[in-house]
């Protein structure tokens, strides 16, 4: 497993994303709520760009004729087909155990500044970092 | 083997046998079911089934009893009517309930009182689902009384909560709801969706769509949700259109189920274990084996049941209709599913309940 930048944690506020490259391997990475997830960006459908899709919530199976919209921003929805995923585990809804995408490890950082000569290294603030 | 015949049309030789039995207004306003434009030019009822007498097809007892229950060994036949469901359809809700009324005494007092292997499916008037709850619980007692029928030409589609009374009732009661076609395009009804086509065969082959519309619905709007022991019987509307339906609903699910959230499982597995299809006008693929295969892709073991659709043109042989299928699945279709679907039993229970 290898450790990928992805940005400074500043420049992800909650509700964003970001696509990264991992050495060909194409991954979005998400902030919830201040939380940070990555799932591969491929559907498992029709292996469309799945984390191009809308961040989202969905309605919890419920009684008929009501609705109950749950876990806003915590879905991502695929563009093509429309089928939602949990940005938390990349397990589908409608079938978690047998429909899913691949997620990896998010973790925030500190800055690993090179050291130049005998200058303190200066700390400007945590990278996020997935590993994939 | 046993024999259940889901689709038999009885009537009676002269009409007045239900109309006289209309309230004085209905009777002597010329109320009367709406007629089709869409005339069967080869005669809708079969001419071989005249009884000797003259009387009309399926309108003589001794005449259906020899000719059909008899030759072919059927053990229980349930009686649909004949003509008479259009009143479905009628803009007038009051009369179609009084219609509705005087089939049903017609039926309880002759037909179902002459011969033991004779079950009722009692009408209702679906433009008052409130009305015909109350008739369902009235009449639905009655050990004779196995099913509630309706047309399948609607308004609206039948998973609508406008109609949830009616489930409600039938649950209530242990009889499934049943829809048969033969008034697409009258009164009321909404036709076929790409207009009315231009001859009987378009439009018999077109009986289809409406079929297709109520089972979409039931599945999505929640009804065997809200009513989890409900059967629904789709009488006559095919069968080879099932697997694509709901192949395409289930995947449409996928993507859109936040739309109906009380829908918790694949629509499918909703309608395999609640809706019932009846076999005839049964499809006769060229080659058989592509027959067989469909059987397997709609589950027939568990969905499919027999019926005659006697005394009708297009009616089916319960014993030249199917191809060569295995004895345990032909025992599910010809009798197995209807016994699990109508409470035939509380024929032999008890005839302390019955009604007038």
């Amino acid at each position: 497993m290898k450790g990928y930048v992805v940005c400074e944690a500043s420049e992800m506020k909650p509700g964003e994303r970001k696509l990264i490259d991992a050495d060909g391997k194409s991954i979005g990475v998400f902030n919830v709520n201040g939380e940070y997830y990555a799932l591969r960006n491929i559907c498992p459908h029709q292996f469309a760009p799945l984390c191009q899709g809308k961040v989202t919530g969905y309605c919890a199976p419920s009684e008929v004729g009501t609705f109950s919209w749950q876990r806003d921003g915590e879905i991502i929805r695929c563009p093509w087909h429309a089928w939602e995923f949990d940005i938390k585990d990349g397990r589908s809804i409608f079938n978690p155990h047998r429909v899913r995408t691949k997620s990896y490890d998010v973790k925030v950082e500190s800055r690993e500044e090179p050291s130049v000569e005998t200058f303190a290294a200066k700390v400007e603030g945590d990278v996020v970092v997935v590993y994939a | 083997m046993r024999i259940i015949d889901t689709d038999v049309h009885q009537s009676w030789p002269d009409p007045k046998e239900v109309y006289n039995r209309l309230p004085a207004y209905f009777r002597n306003e010329n109320f009367t079911i709406p007629a089709g434009t869409h005339n069967n030019p080869v005669s809708v009822n079969r001419m071989d089934a005249v009884s000797p007498s003259g009387d009309p097809a399926g309108t003589n007892y001794e005449m259906m009893r020899s000719q059909h229950l008899d030759a072919f060994g059927i053990d229980a036949a349930i009686l649909t009517g004949n003509s008479i469901l259009g009143l479905g359809v009628h803009p007038h809700a009051e009369f179609a309930k009084a219609m509705a009324r005087a089939y049903n005494e017609a039926l309880l007092e002759t037909w179902l009182s002459w011969d033991e292997r004779f079950f009722g499916a009692m009408l209702v008037a679906p433009q008052d689902p409130v009305a015909a709850a109350a008739e369902i619980r009235k009449l639905g007692t009655h050990p004779r009384i196995v099913e509630v029928l309706m047309c399948s030409a609607t308004r609206v589609p039948y998973g609508q909560s406008f109609y949830w009374p009616i489930y409600e009732a039938a649950q209530e009661m242990g009889l499934p709801v049943s829809v048969h076609p033969g008034t697409e395009g009258r009164g009321l009804s909404n036709g076929f969706i790409a207009g009315p086509p231009s001859t009987y065969l378009e439009w018999h082959t077109n009986l289809s769509q409406n079929y297709m519309g109520h089972v979409v619905s039931l599945a999505c709007e929640g009804v065997f949700e809200k009513f989890p022991r409900l059967k629904f019987v789709a009488k006559e509307g095919g069968l080879a259109w099932i697997p694509g339906v709901l192949w395409r609903l289930d995947k449409n699910w996928k993507a859109l189920r936040s739309s109906v959230p009380w829908v918790r499982r694949l629509p499918s597995e909703y309608i395999v274990d609640h809706i019932r299809f009846t076999s005839q006008p049964i499809e006769e693929p060229e080659r058989p084996e592509h027959l067989r295969q469909l059987l397997e892709m709609i589950q027939a073991e568990k969905t499919l049941m027999f019926s005659s659709d006697y005394p009708h043109w297009d009616n089916d042989s319960p014993k030249h209709a199917f191809p060569k299928l295995p004895e345990a699945l032909m025992e599910r279709i010809m009798y197995k599913n209807a016994e699990e679907t109508y409470p035939l039993a509380k024929a032999n229970v008890s005839s302390s309940k019955e009604v007038a």
